[in-house]
């Protein structure tokens, strides 16, 4: 009678969970404000955040300020640089923006100096070196770039706020940079073979002049994220080309091991207790969910093709993934639940769904 | 190491729990610096609690609020040495940021006032000829030890006689003849001239006109030329010309623009008077002018709707069979570029498309010969955009003939074909060059950019051998790709002529030779959105058209613009000295273009005609937002985002105007 009667006060009055996510749709240049309630994700709004109607601005990297009062967004397009907007919470409307590099891309902000750090990941052209910019977000002024590699992407801050770790996509090297000197504090070649490998690269596609042969080096890793352990002194990397997640050691600074993985890791985010590593794979259009302990992974089927970004709720219930679909699918925001390794509901936003990034959870 | 070692531990040994219950406050001895050029200062700055207890900062770091960019190298900060350094005059913010002392980084903005040094050097330049009753054509230069210009700030002007007249604001008056020592200090450094006053020679000026009737926009010469008192000319006169008018419509105002060489131009009808004056003497003209009287009807032939996606650029060409046919893109839809017959512009029928995987099919071209037909890309899932090559031989059947990706990966927003070559602009940075003879095998033969810090091109359009790449805040550029006037070609492109101007936002450029005067344009268009992006309803769109002379290639010049209140301008096509142009919300605009260009087209009543573009049926309702025109076989064929392709005909007839204004008579000369 007991169990009946806390039953029913349990489904009466049980608390509710809302969680709220901010996604950003890289070919609409839109951003969504998505609810998800523990059953079904929905867009309360779509924001509206390009600059010229008949352009393509590309909003592509999103974080929340840690207050929860302010969002970041880059726009990877400009004339020619791309900038980074804050935006209210409360309102959803722009308060100041600032010129950055070129693409700037994913970007966070240190818990411990408050600066935020956005790569720009420099998709142009001919391949060369970029940099990370680092952003005052409350004057909103860039007061820095940092130089790295070629193609950096994947901007994290150690759990500390101490280090910013970033991945050079087309020089395959894992970066650390210190948020206080705002200088380049080690750097980690990713590659398996650090001689040049063309396995697998087409040189149709590459442009050669200007470069220097004897130093560029092409990496068959091609890393597209980097996440850092919450408690353990370890950084994880996907291998986008490689197929695999690299785990560095971050005090010896080796790499310690390779997992194999489905094609085309692109985005990964780490559960706060450590235990697991969802990763979403681009080329297959799934998201896997990797036991670090047992080392056993559970593959959900995305809702559409291109997985691209993915984000935890803080209570490590839900994965949050974007999918960017192709053409004119809309893109789509997918919810697994992490222990059953299951699509739990979508929304369908704007076209080509990037970057992500976790507001608030609300009881 | 040592200091960022002890700096780690410093920081590290603050939890980020707020140890401080108290507000802390950053003070810095940069509050109240002042510094002189070049000096630098290692700045102390800690925090300071409510109850003025001061606390060291672990770490410390400074940085210019202006930011990184060539704009904030006025004031630098070295973060070696932990000082900044002075290397502008002017009043500048500084950021002091305290870490470690709180759950939050601490900050605070310092104005940091950089003094200007010592003037070195002033300069003043007088004209030849001064006359009593003159104020005098003076200029100023002031320059520092630093090699710095002080502009704005006000000399202190002094003359050894009183022949000259200086009032508060530095305007200088000769009011007797004579010569006078002119004499401009500032900080204990002076220059002087001596200015020499004739007393004016004139007894009387007469001016003549090349029309003693004008309509609005017509370009008339005055020339004033002035006699001493025995009737003898004197050449080289400073006059100045001006004007007064009163407009036949009671409820405008007359209006116009005069130059010092004496052409004025009247945007409204009415009696005007020109004046060309010397000190006291003056003489005047006077100067009819009607309406204009070109309106004419524009009336839409034909529409074809593509209700479920954004419509972008197109183009129309004759097929190898001798149709005729458009090819249309698609913007932020599914990558699709669509095919038409328009041999019979009002019957247009939808014949075949093409998909790509791409989110925007921005631009789409078609070469001479009416063959190969170039798609650009941007959006693609594997974000290789690039272009496709298309054999449009039969347009009822297109195919792919290659997809060209090679330094296009960020997306291909326009481009142009030209005589077996392909003009790409390579994601906003530069334009590359294909030989397409072979289109399955394009070969990139060269390459154009500007050469800029922040180089960004927007389009680029090519006749006679001349690629004109509009550049945003770097204007027009015209490069030499085969015309021979820079000894260019594809493989080696050679910039001769830019220009610029201040809004930064050229967007497209369109060359020709007036027919009526001879005289060679490029007219350069804006593209500005000033509230960004709207979801649900039409944009808000800026900007105009900007025609430049460019007789002188080292010197063009900007005569005239073409701007309607309230929208922007956006694709633009002349033909026959007619300017048709997509004004976004505004539709389609049709400008007579003949005679010379000066002023504002716009309020010179030079509009022909216009047609709004929207559909009920667009993909937004009733909503016009007009992309580009192309003048085709004695149509006007355009595209609009909303509704899709178009196609107007400017009628001979003059529009029914009966129920507007209708009791005021604007045309017509009074007898």
């Amino acid at each position: 009678m007991i169990r009946i009667i806390l039953f029913l006060v349990f489904t009466t009055f049980g608390f509710s969970q809302n969680y709220y996510l901010y996604v950003a749709a890289e070919s609409d240049d839109t951003v969504s404000l998505i609810k998800f309630d523990g059953k079904s994700a929905t867009e309360l709004e779509r924001i509206p955040v390009g600059i010229k109607f008949a352009e393509t601005e590309g909003p592509h990297g999103l974080t929340v300020d840690p207050s929860g009062e302010y969002w970041y967004l880059s726009l990877a397009h400009g004339n020619p640089y791309g900038t980074l907007t804050k935006f209210s919470t409360q309102t959803n409307t722009e308060i100041a923006t600032t010129e950055l590099g070129y693409f700037p891309a994913t970007m966070e902000i240190s818990s411990l100096t408050g600066l935020l750090y956005c790569v720009n990941f420099k998709l142009y052209g001919t391949m060369t070196p970029s940099s990370v910019s680092v952003v005052d977000p409350q004057t909103m002024t860039e007061i820095t770039k940092i130089p790295t590699g070629v193609m950096p992407h994947g901007s994290r801050i150690s759990p500390d706020g101490r280090f910013q770790y970033s991945v050079a996509m087309m020089s395959g090297e894992l970066y650390e940079v210190d948020t206080v000197s705002l200088e380049v504090n080690r750097v980690l070649q990713l590659d398996n073979n650090h001689h040049m490998n063309h396995q697998g690269m087409n040189h149709q596609d590459m442009d050669h002049q200007g470069m220097n042969h004897q130093e560029m080096h092409h990496s068959t890793t091609q890393p597209t994220w980097v996440i850092p352990h919450p408690s353990d002194s370890k950084v994880y990397i996907a291998g986008n080309s490689s197929n695999e997640i690299i785990e560095v050691d971050t005090d010896s600074w080796e790499i310690i091991n390779r997992f194999k993985t489905g094609k085309g890791p692109y985005n990964i985010d780490i559960t706060s207790d450590g235990k697991k590593l969802v990763t979403t794979l681009k080329g297959e259009g799934k998201t896997e969910i990797k036991n670090l302990k047992t080392g056993k992974s559970k593959i959900v089927d995305n809702t559409t093709k291109v997985s691209h970004g993915v984000v935890i709720s803080p209570d490590n219930k839900y994965a949050f993934v974007t999918v960017e679909g192709i053409g004119g699918e809309p893109g789509v925001l997918d919810v697994i639940d992490i222990g059953k390794a299951k699509l739990v509901s979508s929304v369908k936003i704007g076209k080509q769904a990037g970057g992500i990034a976790f507001w608030k959870l609300e009881q | 190491m040592r200091t960022i070692l002890i700096t780690s531990i410093l920081l590290l040994s603050f939890p980020i729990t707020n140890l401080y219950s108290q507000d802390l406050f950053v003070k810095s001895d940069l509050q109240g610096l002042k510094l002189k050029i070049g000096e630098t200062f290692e700045p102390e700055t800690y925090a300071e609690n409510l109850k003025g207890e001061r606390l060291s900062c672990p770490y410390t770091f400074y940085y210019n609020k202006q930011g990184v960019f060539s704009r904030a190298k006025a004031i630098s900060y070295d973060r070696n040495k932990g000082e900044i350094k002075a290397n502008a005059p002017g009043n500048h913010e500084v950021v002091a940021v305290c870490l470690g002392l709180d759950d939050q980084r601490l900050s605070r903005t310092f104005e940091v006032e950089v003094g200007y040094a010592m003037v070195k050097e002033i300069t003043i330049s007088v004209p030849k000829d001064n006359y009593v009753s003159t104020y005098l054509d003076l200029s100023f230069d002031v320059v520092d030890e630093q090699g710095f210009e002080r502009d704005g700030q006000k000399l202190n002007l002094t003359s050894s006689s009183e022949i000259l007249s200086i009032d508060n604001t530095n305007n200088v008056k000769a009011i007797a003849s004579g010569t006078a020592k002119l004499t401009a200090e500032l900080d204990g450094v002076s220059a002087t001239v001596e200015i020499k006053v004739s007393e004016n020679p004139l007894s009387k000026i007469e001016i003549t006109s090349n029309q003693e009737v004008a309509r609005t926009g017509d370009v008339v010469r005055y020339t004033a030329t002035g006699f001493d008192s025995s009737g003898n000319e004197i050449k080289n006169l400073p006059f100045e010309y001006t004007f007064y008018g009163k407009s036949f419509d009671v409820s405008e105002s007359a209006a116009g623009t005069i130059l010092n060489d004496g052409r004025f131009v009247a945007e409204e009808p009415g009696n005007y008077s020109i004046s060309a004056t010397l000190g006291d003497i003056t003489s005047s003209k006077p100067l009819r002018v009607v309406a204009r009287d070109i309106k004419r009807e524009v009336y839409r032939v034909g529409n074809t709707v593509v209700p479920d996606k954004r419509t972008s650029d197109f183009w129309i060409f004759e097929g190898v069979d001798g149709r005729d046919y458009a090819v249309t893109g698609t913007h932020s839809a599914d990558g699709t570029a669509f095919f038409w017959d328009v041999t019979d512009p009002t019957n247009m029928k939808k014949i075949d498309s093409i998909k790509v995987d791409a989110r925007t099919v921005n631009d789409v071209k078609v070469s001479q010969d009416g063959t190969i037909a170039i798609i650009s890309r941007e959006g693609a899932s594997n974000r290789k955009n690039g272009i496709f090559i298309l054999d449009v031989t039969n347009p009822y059947d297109v195919k792919v003939l290659s997809e060209y990706t090679k330094n296009l990966n960020g997306g291909v927003h326009n481009l142009f074909i030209d005589n077996d070559h392909a003009y790409v602009l390579g994601t906003g940075e530069r334009y590359y060059i294909l030989n397409i003879e072979d289109p399955t095998n394009p070969v990139e033969v060269g390459m154009f950019e500007v050469g800029s810090e922040g180089q960004n091109i927007h389009d680029v359009w090519i006749e006679d051998g001349i690629a004109y790449s509009s550049n945003w805040r770097d204007g027009v550029y015209l490069v030499d790709v085969g015309n021979g006037i820079a000894g260019g070609s594809p493989s080696n492109p050679v910039p001769f002529s830019n220009y610029t101007y201040a809004s930064g936002a050229n967007h497209a450029a369109f060359p020709f030779r007036s027919k009526s005067t001879g005289t060679f344009y490029v007219v350069l268009c804006d593209e500005i959105f000033p509230e960004g992006v709207n979801l649900t309803e039409p944009e808000i769109t800026a900007g105009f058209c900007h025609f430049v002379d460019f007789t002188d290639l080292d010197n063009p010049v900007e005569v005239a613009k073409f701007e309607v209140p309230g929208t922007g301008s956006h694709n633009l096509w002349v033909d026959e000295d007619v300017l048709y142009v997509a004004m976004y919300g505004g539709g389609v605009r049709v400008v007579d273009i003949s005679g010379e260009l000066v002023g504002d087209l716009f309020r010179q009543d030079r509009e022909i005609g216009y047609t709004m573009t929207g559909s009920p049926n667009g993909f937004i309702k009733n909503a016009t937002m007009s992309w580009g025109a192309q003048v085709y076989k004695g149509y006007v064929f355009y595209s609009d985002m909303y509704s899709g392709l178009g196609v107007a005909k400017v009628s001979e007839d003059k529009p029914d105007t009966s129920n507007e204004n209708q009791y005021i008579e604007r045309t017509g000369i009074p007898d």
